[in-house]
C-alpha cells in the first residue's frame, strides 16, 4: 500500500474541499485525494494496490445529521449515506416498507461487515473480479489499454449483460438491486451543490472506458438515498451462490409487485450477479404488467430479461441460471403473505 | 451431556476438555507470529507473476527509496548463499528462489523486504519491478510441454504399482462393467492461520518461530540451508492455527529469513499474505482416474482397475498415489493399478488432509456407486458382498476391519432404509432430496517416539515431546495416557510440545501422533511404575512383599490387585527419592535399528497400512442428504452421518471434532473447493479466502459422528489407529451418490457445483 | 445499540507498551481538524509521518503513533502488544480479526487504527473478568469444544458476543447465519453453534 496522509473533516464542505480539485474526468478511483466511509472495500483495494489514494479522507464524522439519519414520510425512504448496512437492514420502517431492501443488506456480506459498511459505500464497492484484484494481470479497468485477462481466463464469476469486449467484471452488490427496482435516487453534494440524480445514472457500464465506473467525480459525495413510496410490501430479494451464506451473488434478482388477485398490477424487477452494473430488467416488468403471474408469465419474463444476454466460456451458465433465478424470485415474491 | 462429549463405550477414554481450552479461548496461546520480540523487522516477499522464465533485470531502487526500508535482497545478493533444500524429507520443494534467474513456477519469491514496518515492507515489495525472459508454460494436465513419467520410476516413496491376478480377462468375462473416469482438482490446506517466519540470531544461535508440524525435521533441513549445526537450531511452535499438512514440509522461505535477518542484524518476521501462501506453499495436486470394474451379476466384483494420474512440478517427483488403498479396499478378483505423475511449470505440490485417499477413495466409490445402480442393488448391501477380512493384493489379513458395522450403525442413524432407491423420487417442496454413502479408509500409522517425564512425589508430571498441537488434541490426549498410567489427575499434569529442544517425535503427518506419542508415553509411564513398584515391593510398608506385576497406579496411590495401597508420595520416600525423570523411546514392531536416531536426524519412519504380516486400516462409513433446488440446482447437505471404527478412541470429545471436521473437509471438498488456474498463464485465479470458498457455519446442519467401539492390540501398544484424516476420505464420493439419486445426473469431476445440474 | 464494552474490561495490558511506538506519538502534532487540511494546495503532508491516535482497549488508554496505514489489527497486534486478535486473511474474508468497537463487532483488519480516534474496543484480552473468572461465552467453547487449532477462536467469541447482544442468536438458524462470516478450517461449526446457544441463555440470566 502507498503510504497517504489521513484527514478527518468534520462537515460536508470540509470534505469537498479537502478532495480539492482534479483534472476533468479523471474518476473518483484514480484521484489523489479519495474518501473512506466504512472502510470494508476501500481498505481492501488499497492493501491490494489497487486503489492508491495520496491522502485518504474520512466521512465518518461528517455533522451533517442527513447523512446518518433513517427517516420515512410520504414521499417515502431517506437513508443517509453514512448509515451502516446493519442498521438500515434492521430498522422496522426498512422491513415493513420494502423488504426486498431488508433482504438484499441482510444477505450481502457478514454481520461483522455489515456493521462497518456504510450504504454509500455500498453502492460504490468496486467488482471482485480476480484479475482486478491482482495487479500483475492486465485489466483495462486498473489500466486503461492493457486488455482484458477475464474475458478468455477464468471467468465463471462474470458478467452476462452490460459487459464489452473491453470489461465484462461483475458488479457484485446485492443493496444496489433493490434500489434500482424501486427508482430510487441519490443526493450527491459536491463543490457546486448538491443534487439529485436517478440511482440508475449512478453507475457507467464498462463500454470501452471500463475505468470510468460511476458519474461522480472525486469530490463528489453521496449524502442520502431516497425511495420513493410505493405498494412494494410483496417484495423480496433472492440470491443464489455457491455455500450458504457469506458468498457473492452467481445470480439474483430483486422484485418487488403489486397483484391484483393473480394480475400483476405493477412489477420491479432487478438482477445481480450477471451484470456489470446494477441493472434493471424493464422489459420485463412491462411484459408482466396485466398478465396473470404464472410460471409460464415467469419464464416468458426471464426469457426476456436476458434477451441479450452473452455468456463466454465459464459464465455461460449464468443466463439459464439467472431466468431460473427469476422465474423462482417472481413466483416467491408471489407467494409471499403481506 | 454435550454432543461434543460423547459418552465412552467399552474401551474409549473419558472426553476431557483440552488442556489448552482456557489459554485458546482468553487469546493466550502463543502461536508463532504472536512471539513478542524487540527490535522486530519486517520481510515482505516480491514474487513472479509469470510460471516460466528468467529474470532479465530486476529493479529494487524504488523499493530501497521507501522510507524505513532496511535492505532488499535478491538472487544478486542470494545466490550461493544457501544450500538448495533437499526434497523429499522435510523440505517442500527442491526449488531454490534467490539463488537463480530462473522462474519455475508463479509465485516464486523474486526479492526480500527487510524494513522497520510491516507497512513499509509492503509498499517496498510492491515498488519492486522485474523484466522478464518469460517462456510459454504448461499449466497442467493436456498443456503442451508437459512430462508424463510412471510413478514408481519417478519416486522412491512410490514402490510400485500393486496387481493381483489376471484383471484384462476377467473383466472381459464380467458380465456387469463400468468404464469411467473421474478428476479432482487442485486445493489448497488454507489454515486460517497465515504462514509465517520469525528468526532471532543470538550469536550463532538461531531461534525461529514458526508454525510447523515437524519440528525436528526442519531443525536438520534448516541447519543443512543455513551451513550449520542443527544444534544451533531450535524450531518453536507451541501452537499451530491449522496445519492439514500445510506445515508439514518446510518451504524455502524459512531458510531465506533467517539468513536475512542475519544479514541486517535485526530478528525478522515475515507473514505470508494469504494470497502469497498458495504459491508458496504446497498444495493438493489435481488428479485424474479411469477406473474400470467388472461385477457377476450377483455384485461380486471379479475386476478392478484403478489407473491415476497427478500434475507435480517440473524438478519434484511428488507423488499423490493412492492405489495401494484402494487396490486393497474390498474383495476384487483381480486388481491392476497405474500411477503416473505429470510434470508442469507449478510450485511443487505436498500432502493435505489424508492426501492420496481422498481423490483416489472419492474416484472408487463414486465407482461402486454406479456400479450398485448398473446392479440394481442397494450401495450398502454390494459393499457387504463385497467386504473381505483379507485384502486381495497380499491376501495378508486386515489387523481389524469393521466396515460393515460402521455401515450398519450409521445406516441405521440416518435412517437409510427411508430411502426411495428411485432416482428423482425423493422430494420436499422445490427441493430435491437424495441420499448416498461412501467408505471412508485410512491406513493405521505409527512412527518412532520420544517423550521425557518428570514426576514428583506430589504426583505433579511434567511430560515433554516434540509433537505438534495442530489441534488434534494430542497434547491433551497425552497427558490421559500419563493419567491413567500412573494414577495421577489431569490437572496435576503439564505437557510441553512444539519445539525442537524437546525430545523428538515425528512429523504430525499421515495420522501418526495420537499412536506414536501415547506409545511413547505408555513406555515412559511403565519405566516410572517399574522403578516405583520395585521400590515398593522391597521398602518396609504396606506394599512389602508384593508381587510388582499385581501392582497398579491410581487415585495418587500404588494398589496391589489384592487391595493393598500405599499414597505415591509415600513411595517416593521408600525410593529415597524427590523426583523421578524417564526418557523413554518407542520404535514400532519392524523398525529397523536406526530408527530413532533417524528421528533424531529428522526423519519419521513410519510403519503401518499395508506393510507388516497384517494389514492396518481405520474404517467408517458416511450417509448423506442433500437437497437440491428445483429451479437454481444450487446444492446443500442439510444432514450427514458417520460412523468410525478407530481402534482405542483415546478421548470422545476430541476425536468426535476431528471426525467432525473431516466430514465437514468431506463435504467442502465434494462442493466447493477449487483453486482455479489460468491454462495460459500457469497461474493460479482464486488465491484468497473470497473466491477459495470453504463452507461458513450456515452451511452445516445436521451431523452426527458415530464412534463404534474396537480393540486392535495389532497396531501399537496404544490400540489407537489414528482418526484426524479418516473422516474427510469417502464424503465426497457419498456426495455424489446422492446427487445423482436426487438428480439423475452423474457428476464425475469435483467440485459438484450448480451449473452442472442446470437442466 | 449498546455501547458498553461486553463485560467488565480488566483494565490490565500485561504486554501494554511493548513496541515503543507509543513513545514517539506524544511529540506528534495530530492531524485531525478539517480547518487544517481543507486549505486548497497546500502541500501534502508527509505520507510517511507518523500519526498519533488514542483510543481505549479493554477499557485502558492507549496512545499510540502510527503510521497512517497501520490496520486496527496491526496496531493492536503489533503496537498495542494484544496478540489474541489473529490475522487469517487481511482483507474481510474470514472474520479471526473481529473485536467489539464501541460496542459493535467488527473487523479490525478493514479499518485503519486512525479512523477509531476515541473508540472503545474490546479484544479477546478484555472478555474475562479481572478474577479470571470465564465469560459465559468463553466457557461456553470450552464446554463445547467450539474449536480445534484455536486460531479463529478470539474472533469466533467476540463475533458471537456481538451476535448475541445484536439479538441474532434467538435460535439455531439465525446462529448459523450470523456468524457465518467467521471460518473454522477446522470446521467446530456444529459445537460454535452449540456453545452460542448456552451462552446466550448464561448471558440473560447473568
Amino acid at each position: 500500500m502507498r503510504a497517504f496522509s489521513y484527514e478527518r473533516p468534520s462537515d460536508l464542505q470540509a470534505a469537498i474541499k479537502a478532495a480539492g480539485t482534479s483534472p476533468d474526468n479523471q474518476p473518483p478511483t484514480q484521484a489523489a485525494a479519495q474518501f473512506i466511509a466504512g472502510g470494508t472495500n476501500m481498505s481492501d483495494y488499497m492493501k491490494l494496490n489497487v486503489n492508491r489514494p495520496e491522502r485518504l479522507i474520512d466521512l465518518n464524522k461528517l455533522s451533517e445529521p442527513a447523512m446518518t439519519a433513517i427517516r420515512v414520510d410520504d414521499a417515502g425512504l431517506h437513508l443517509g449515506a453514512l448509515v451502516r448496512m446493519a442498521d438500515a437492514q434492521e430498522h422496522e420502517d426498512v422491513v415493513r416498507m420494502f423488504p426486498v431492501i431488508c433482504d438484499s443488506l441482510r444477505l450481502a456480506a457478514s454481520g461483522q461487515i455489515r456493521n462497518m459498511a456504510s450504504l454509500g459505500g455500498n453502492l460504490l464497492q468496486r467488482t471482485r473480479c480476480e484479475y482486478f484484484r491482482e495487479v500483475s494481470w492486465p485489466c483495462n479497468k486498473r489500466e486503461p489499454g492493457a486488455g482484458c485477462s477475464a474475458l478468455d481466463g477464468v471467468n465463471r464469476q462474470h458478467a452476462v449483460l452490460g459487459g464489452s469486449e473491453a470489461c465484462i467484471a461483475t458488479y457484485h452488490g446485492d443493496f444496489a438491486q433493490a434500489l434500482i427496482a424501486l427508482d430510487a435516487e441519490v443526493e450527491i453534494a459536491s463543490a457546486k451543490g448538491s443534487h439529485r440524480m436517478p440511482f440508475a445514472d449512478l453507475h457507467k457500464r464498462p463500454q470501452d472506458t471500463p475505468q470510468i465506473e460511476t458519474a461522480l467525480s472525486p469530490s463528489d459525495i453521496i449524502v442520502a438515498i431516497h425511495v420513493p413510496a410505493g405498494p412494494w410490501r410483496r417484495s423480496r430479494y433472492l440470491k443464489v451462490r455457491d455455500r450458504e451464506s457469506y458468498a457473492f451473488a452467481l445470480a439474483s434478482a430483486a422484485v418487488a409487485l403489486d397483484m391484483d388477485g393473480d394480475t400483476v398490477r405493477g412489477a420491479r424487477i432487478a438482477l445481480g450477479g450477471v451484470a456489470t452494473v446494477p441493472w434493471r430488467a424493464k422489459s420485463a416488468e412491462e411484459m408482466l404488467t396485466g398478465r396473470k403471474l404464472d410460471e409460464a408469465a415467469a419464464k416468458e419474463a426471464a426469457d426476456t430479461a436476458f434477451a441479450e444476454a452473452s455468456g463466454r466460456k465459464h459464465n455461460a451458465y449464468k443466463i439459464p441460471l439467472g431466468k431460473q433465478t427469476l422465474v423462482r424470485a417472481l413466483l416467491e415474491t408471489q407467494d409471499m403473505k403481506v | 451431556m454435550s454432543d461434543a462429549a460423547p459418552r465412552p463405550n467399552e474401551n474409549m477414554g473419558e472426553p476431557f476438555p483440552r488442556i489448552d481450552a482456557r489459554l485458546k479461548v482468553t487469546g493466550q496461546a502463543p502461536y508463532p507470529a504472536d512471539a513478542p520480540i524487540a527490535n522486530l523487522a519486517y520481510g515482505t516477499f516480491a514474487v513472479s507473476s509469470i510460471a516460466r522464465g528468467k529474470i532479465n533485470a530486476i529493479d529494487i531502487e524504488p523499493a530501497k527509496a521507501v522510507p524505513g526500508v532496511l535492505a532488499v535482497f535478491t538472487h544478486r545478493e542470494m545466490a550461493g548463499q544457501l544450500e538448495h533444500p533437499k526434497f523429499g524429507n522435510a523440505a517442500a520443494s527442491s526449488i531454490a528462489p534467490l539463488d537463480t534467474t530462473d522462474i519455475l513456477h508463479d509465485g516464486q519469491p523474486l526479492a526480500l523486504v527487510i524494513a522497520e514496518t510491516f507497512e513499509a515492507s509492503q509498499e517496498a515489495a510492491q515498488a519492486i519491478r522485474v523484466d522478464y525472459a518469460a517462456e510459454q508454460p504448461s499449466a497442467t494436465f493436456d498443456a503442451q510441454g508437459t512430462e508424463t513419467v510412471a510413478a514408481k520410476e519417478a519416486s522412491e516413496q512410490f514402490e510400485e504399482d500393486v496387481a493381483a491376478g489376471d484383471f484384462e480377462a476377467a473383466f472381459a468375462a464380467a458380465p456387469v462393467t463400468i468404464d469411467q473416469r473421474y478428476s479432482t482438482p487442485t486445493q489448497h490446506h488454507n489454515p486460517i492461520e497465515l504462514f509465517s517466519t520469525t528468526a532471532v540470531w543470538d550469536g550463532d544461535g538461531l531461534t525461529v518461530h514458526e508454525p510447523s508440524q515437524n519440528v525436528t525435521g526442519w531443525k536438520v533441513e534448516l541447519a543443512h540451508q543455513l551451513r550449520m549445526e542443527p544444534e544451533k537450531v531450535r524450531i518453536v511452535s507451541r501452537y499451530i492455527g491449522g496445519a492439514f499438512g500445510s506445515k508439514g514440509p518446510m518451504t524455502s522461505r524459512t531458510a531465506i529469513v533467517a539468513w536475512a535477518a542475519k544479514k541486517v542484524g535485526r530478528p525478522v518476521r515475515c507473514v505470508v499474505s494469504r494470497e502469497q501462501s498458495c504459491m508458496t506453499q504446497t498444495y493438493r495436486a489435481e488428479t485424474r482416474h479411469h477406473i474400470r470394474m467388472g461385477a457377476d451379476r450377483d455384485g461380486r466384483i471379479t475386476a478392478f482397475a484403478h489407473e491415476g494420474w497427478e500434475v507435480t512440478s517440473r524438478p519434484d517427483p511428488y507423488v499423490v498415489g493412492g492405489t495401494s488403498t484402494t487396490g486393497r479396499m474390498y474383495d476384487y478378483g483381480s486388481v491392476l493399478t497405474k500411477v503416473s505423475i505429470v510434470k508442469a511449470d507449478r510450485n511443487t505440490p505436498g500432502y493435505m488432509r489424508s492426501p492420496p485417499e481422498t481423490p483416489y477413495v472419492y474416484a472408487l466409490e463414486n465407482a461402486m456407486d454406479e456400479m450398485a445402480v448398473a446392479l440394481n442393488m442397494d450401495p450398502v448391501e454390494f459393499r457387504r458382498v463385497n467386504d473381505t477380512q483379507v485384502e486381495p493384493i497380499g491376501k495378508k489379513p486386515f489387523s481389524s476391519r469393521s466396515l460393515m458395522t460402521c455401515y450398519d450403525q450409521a445406516a441405521e442413524a440416518f435412517g437409510w432404509k427411508e430411502r426411495n432407491a428411485a432416482v428423482g423420487s425423493m422430494r420436499d417442496g422445490d427441493w430435491l432430496i437424495g441420499m448416498g454413502c461412501a467408505t471412508a479408509i485410512y491406513p493405521t500409522n505409527v512412527a518412532p517416539c520420544t517423550v521425557r517425564l518428570r514426576l514428583n512425589a506430589d504426583g505433579g508430571l511434567r511430560l515433554q515431546c516434540g509433537s505438534h498441537e495442530i489441534g488434534t488434541g494430542v497434547r491433551t490426549i497425552a497427558a490421559q495416557m500419563a493419567s491413567e498410567r500412573l494414577g495421577i489427575p489431569m490437572d496435576k499434569i503439564e505437557v510441553e510440545m512444539g519445539d525442537s529442544s524437546l525430545p523428538p517425535a515425528p512429523v504430525s503427518g499421515g495420522s501418526v501422533s495420537t499412536a506414536s506419542v501415547c506409545s511413547a508415553v505408555i513406555k515412559g509411564c511403565a519405566s516410572i511404575r517399574g522403578k516405583l513398584f520395585s521400590a515398593v515391593v522391597s521398602a518396609d510398608g504396606p506394599l512389602k512383599g508384593a508381587e510388582p506385576a499385581t501392582l497398579d497406579m491410581k487415585d495418587g496411590a500404588i494398589t496391589s490387585s489384592d487391595g493393598r495401597s500405599m499414597p505415591m508420595k509415600e513411595a517416593f520416600v521408600a525410593m529415597k527419592t524427590g523426583v523421578i525423570e524417564d526418557y523413554a523411546e518407542f520404535a514400532p514392531d519392524g523398525a529397523t535399528p536406526e530408527a530413532v536416531s533417524k528421528l533424531y536426524g529428522g526423519q519419521s519412519e513410519m510403519k503401518g497400512g499395508e506393510k507388516g504380516e497384517k494389514v492396518k486400516y481405520a474404517f467408517g462409513a458416511e450417509f448423506v442428504e442433500v437437497r437440491i433446488n428445483t429451479r437454481t440446482r444450487e446444492v446443500r447437505v442439510p444432514r450427514i452421518v458417520g460412523a468410525f471404527a478407530a481402534g482405542r478412541i483415546m478421548n470422545t470429545r476430541t476425536a468426535r471434532s476431528q471426525l467432525m471436521g473431516g466430514m465437514i473437509w468431506g463435504i467442502s471438498s465434494a462442493l466447493h473447493e477449487v483453486t482455479e488456474i489460468d491454462p495460459r498463464a500457469a497461474r493460479y485465479v482464486n488465491r484468497d479466502l473470497q473466491d477459495y470458498l470453504v463452507p461458513v457455519n450456515a452451511d452445516i446442519r445436521d451431523l452426527q459422528v458415530i464412534l463404534v467401539p474396537e480393540v486392535d492390540m495389532d497396531v501399537n501398544p496404544a490400540g489407537v489407529k489414528g482418526l484426524g484424516e479418516l473422516g474427510n476420505v469417502g464424503t465426497a464420493a457419498a456426495i455424489a451418490s446422492a446427487v445423482y439419486h436426487a438428480t439423475g445426473k452423474r457428476i464425475r469431476d469435483l467440485p459438484i457445483r450448480l451449473e452442472t445440474l442446470l437442466t | 445499540m449498546s455501547s458498553n464494552p461486553a463485560s467488565p474490561p480488566n483494565g490490565v495490558s500485561r504486554r501494554g507498551f511493548l513496541s515503543g511506538s507509543a513513545t514517539l506519538a506524544v511529540a506528534t502534532p495530530f492531524v485531525a481538524h478539517a480547518a487544517e487540511q481543507a486549505a486548497p494546495g497546500a502541500a501534502a503532508k508527509d505520507p510517511h509521518a507518523k500519526v498519533a491516535v488514542s483510543f481505549n482497549i479493554n477499557g485502558k488508554p492507549y496512545q499510540l503513533g502510527l503510521d497512517a496505514r497501520t490496520s486496527l489489527l496491526d496496531a493492536l497486534r503489533d503496537h498495542a502488544g494484544l496478540t489474541g486478535t489473529k490475522k487469517g486473511c487481511d482483507h474481510g474474508q474470514c472474520g479471526a480479526c473481529s473485536v467489539l468497537v464501541d460496542g459493535r463487532r467488527v473487523l479490525s483488519c478493514m479499518s485503519f487504527a486512525v479512523m477509531q480516534e476515541g473508540a472503545e474496543i474490546t479484544t479477546i484480552e478484555g472478555l474475562a473478568s479481572t478474577d479470571g473468572a470465564l465469560h459465559p461465552m468463553q466457557q461456553a467453547f470450552v464446554d463445547h469444544d467450539a474449536f480445534q487449532c484455536g486460531y479463529c477462536t478470539p474472533g469466533q467469541i467476540m463475533s458471537a458476543v456481538g451476535c448475541v447482544q445484536e439479538g441474532h442468536a434467538e435460535n439455531d438458524d439465525d446462529i448459523r447465519e450470523y456468524m457465518s462470516g467467521n471460518l473454522c478450517r477446522c470446521a467446530a461449526y456444529p459445537n460454535i453453534v452449540a456453545a452460542i446457544r448456552q451462552a446466550r441463555d448464561d448471558m440473560k440470566e447473568g
